[in-house]
């Protein structure tokens, strides 16, 4: 009986979400003409490249017209390495340090991870440095540098992480980031206001005023927020190993 | 540098990702500089809303680009007054939990930064003027509400905690996908764009993406029945979350629910609609909060019960229904913080947090069970408290529609308060000394203060209504100008 409810409240949750989906036609040209705007976002494609110097839409819409929304994503993010620390959080006692739950991995794996991590470290970097030129930015190059570090946390068992440069990494990301926001502010402009750059020559790796430093800081936040948490996440008591 | 809106957030975030530095350099500085935060909020408060009302809404426009292509805040009387409310709330929040011990036994920079951070997003939430950035604070009060229920580690908070996260999770994914068929339908993330063309919405459409967003929010403003989070999240979360999460959290929840009531759609019946869950709400939460054994719980109920009281208010309608509405928002910011923190020095060494364990505590905990006394009294609403006059301007308000049977639910509901309530305070005057002087723990200094500053509120506002009325009359004159809150904010496309 209580099966047949909520088969009989999912259907007429399903036709109300079908039903609003249909209103909106796939494929259907909702931007409107170049004259006649519908929406922002065929403003964004109009406008970007003349008024912010970057050649990568999405980029200029994630870090400079909607970059507020973006500060609050990267404090997510800091948010649940910060949350997870306090919930998974253990005292050490004297002479005890974590170990990973991983075992010992293969001699093959070992040597191919070594060899393979500088070069998705270097992807990971060319990804977030080119954010405002090319497909991807801050948060993709992010989190291809997280993973360069997890092949490594699940190939070499006793492989370490400076806890210290982590926290040194994100914090200093994230100050770059809000100062730069507040700098703007400071010299009369608004929050985040792109205009103490000069924003140089269109398709070059100096371009775009502030949007690429932005990026490269939320590329290194990114990077070492995902290591803090796979690390976290890959590490266990040493008593709970045993068992 | 002027003092403007983004301060309320901009200050914030740089303080938390400078707290993790700071803490290398000494321990203190991570209990520290919350507390320099919100004080300089608390100034940022007092001068925008003097601002506010000597020039009228403040509409501030973030990376220099204009809404509805960029984010923008409001301040107005409106969202303004929920913000210093907040504001001020952390302050007196953060007074208590310095130094509080159960805290500090545990990673204790990790508490400070998440508090910080569910205050600043309850901020962002009011704020915002765009509904993209709305749901971004949402997830970052979300995700350091879970981290804080499950914040002491053990099995119960890890249950309260994840359960939390699951309903969280899930009103996220409905707002999100509110949020996607909106913006498909008439391409515009800013709200009072929303509210200028959400005509232009077929209405079942419309009434769809409502029925996303109520549900969704309706988790965070503790709505019936998507509530079942809070009693376990308020009995397991640390005393000053538990403060935290009526006086803050759930009053953004509620901010967004009347928003898109009053602003964002014009929906045939969703003020009726708002009166009825309020009404189911706070009769399900009163007559459960009588059963309850557990005192944490109890209050819990009974926080989900005022906040029915509150959709209730806003139901109504009218201007004098939205004072009384704001009045209870206040009210039960004040009042309630005050009860969540004086009940953590009641069942301090109690785990199951239980009220027959309050036997006789009147003596050996004299100030903390006076104070929590005198929130009963204000909360159940008799003079010459606070409590009093708001439950009297939505009497007042319903009695100006003629909602007789609306009178007769909220005394009744005034009465059952006034059981359970009494109930506790007859375990803590009248019954005999069961603990040792050893087993109680005294509340220190700093928490004495903080409780004081609220139970002095609660008395001067009893005495002197008129300390809050002009306010909340400027603000629910905000809420009602929809014209005037599109005007300020696309000032420049319509001209």
């Amino acid at each position: 009986m209580k099966n047949i409810i909520v088969i009989a409240l999912l259907l007429v949750v399903g036709f109300y979400l079908v039903d609003s989906f249909n209103y909106i036609k796939f494929g259907d040209n909702r931007l409107g003409a170049p004259s006649d705007e519908k929406t922002v976002g065929a403003y964004y494609l109009n406008n970007t490249v003349e008024k912010t110097g970057v050649a990568n839409v999405i980029t200029a819409i994630i870090v400079n017209y909607r970059g507020f929304d973006t500060l609050g994503e990267v404090t997510v993010l800091f948010l649940a390495t910060t949350g997870l620390g306090s919930i998974l959080y253990r005292r050490r006692k004297e002479g005890e340090h974590e170990e990973r739950v991983t075992k010992e991995s293969s001699y093959l794996l070992q040597t191919g991870s070594k060899i393979l991590f500088p070069f998705v470290i270097l992807l990971g970097i060319y990804v977030f440095i080119h954010g405002h030129l090319t497909p991807g930015g801050g948060f993709q190059g992010g989190a291809i540098v997280a993973t360069g570090f997890l092949l490594m946390l699940i190939a070499y068992k006793n492989f370490k992480l400076g806890h210290n440069q982590l926290t040194w990494v994100e914090s200093l990301a994230g100050i770059t980031f809000v100062s730069i926001g507040m700098w703007g502010l400071i010299t009369g402009g608004t929050f985040l206001e792109n205009s103490f750059i000069p924003k140089g020559t269109l398709n070059s790796l100096f371009s775009g005023g502030i949007i690429p430093i932005i990026y490269i800081a939320v590329g290194f936040k990114v990077a070492a927020e995902l290591t803090g948490v796979l690390d976290i996440l890959l590490s266990i008591k040493p008593s709970k190993i045993k068992k | 540098m002027v003092i403007s809106p983004v301060h309320y957030i901009a200050v914030p975030l740089l303080a938390a990702f400078v707290i993790p530095l700071f803490a290398k350099l000494n321990r203190e500085f991570v209990r520290i500089i919350p507390g320099i935060v919100l004080l300089y909020l608390s100034y940022v408060s007092i001068v925008l809303m003097n601002q506010v009302s000597s020039t009228g809404t403040i509409s501030e426009v973030l990376a220099g680009w204009a809404p509805p292509f960029g984010i923008n805040l409001v301040f107005s009387a409106f969202s303004g007054f929920l913000a210093s409310l907040m504001t001020f709330m952390g302050l007196v929040i953060w007074i208590y939990s310095y130094r509080f011990k159960k805290i500090d036994d545990e990673p204790a920079l990790k508490f400070y930064v998440l508090f910080l951070m569910l205050i600043t997003g309850a901020i962002g939430i009011v704020l915002t003027g765009d509904i993209f950035n709305l749901f971004v604070f949402l997830e970052i009060v979300g995700i350091s509400a879970y981290s804080l229920t499950s914040f002491y580690r053990n099995r119960d908070g890890a249950e309260a905690g994840f359960k939390y996260l699951l309903l969280g999770a899930f009103a996220s994914t409905l707002i999100l996908l509110g949020i996607i068929l909106l913006y498909s339908s008439i391409g515009t993330l800013n709200m009072a764009d929303i509210a200028q063309k959400s005509h232009l919405i077929p209405t079942s459409l419309k009434v769809s993406i409502f029925i996303l967003f109520v549900v969704g929010f309706g988790i965070e403003a503790e709505m019936f029945p998507l509530n079942g989070w809070a009693p376990d999240a308020y009995s397991q979360a640390p005393g000053p979350v538990g403060a935290a999460f009526s006086g803050i959290a759930v009053k953004a929840g509620m901010y967004v629910i009347i928003r898109l009531i009053y602003t964002l759609f014009d929906i045939e019946g969703s003020f009726q609609f708002l009166i009825v869950m309020g009404l189911i709400t706070t009769i399900i939460a009163e007559v459960s909060a009588m059963k309850q054994t557990n005192l944490k719980r109890m209050l819990a109920y009974s926080s989900i019960g005022q906040m029915g009281i509150v959709m209730v208010a806003f139901g109504i309608g009218t201007r004098e229904a939205i004072i009384a509405g704001l009045f209870l928002m206040l009210n039960h910011a004040i009042i309630k913080g005050l009860l969540f923190l004086s009940s953590s020095y009641l069942v301090y060494n109690d785990d199951n947090k239980l009220i027959s364990s309050l036997s006789g505590l009147g003596k050996r905990l004299p100030l903390v069970s006076f104070l929590f006394a005198l929130g009963a009294f204000a909360i159940v609403g008799l003079p010459p408290f606070s409590g009093f006059w708001s439950r009297l301007y939505l009497l007042l308000a319903a009695a100006d529609k003629e909602l007789i049977y609306l009178i007769a639910i909220i005394l009744i509901i005034a009465v059952i308060e006034i059981v359970y309530y009494f109930r506790v305070i007859n375990k803590l005057y009248f019954k005999d000394i069961k603990v040792k002087s050893d087993d109680v723990q005294k509340p220190s200094i700093n928490a004495v203060i903080s409780m004081s500053i609220l139970g002095i509120l609660i008395i001067a506002i009893g005495i002197y209504p008129d300390l809050v009325t002009s306010y909340l009359g400027n603000a629910a004159d905000a809420l009602l100008d929809k014209a005037g809150y599109i005007e300020n904010v696309l000032v420049d496309i319509n001209n």
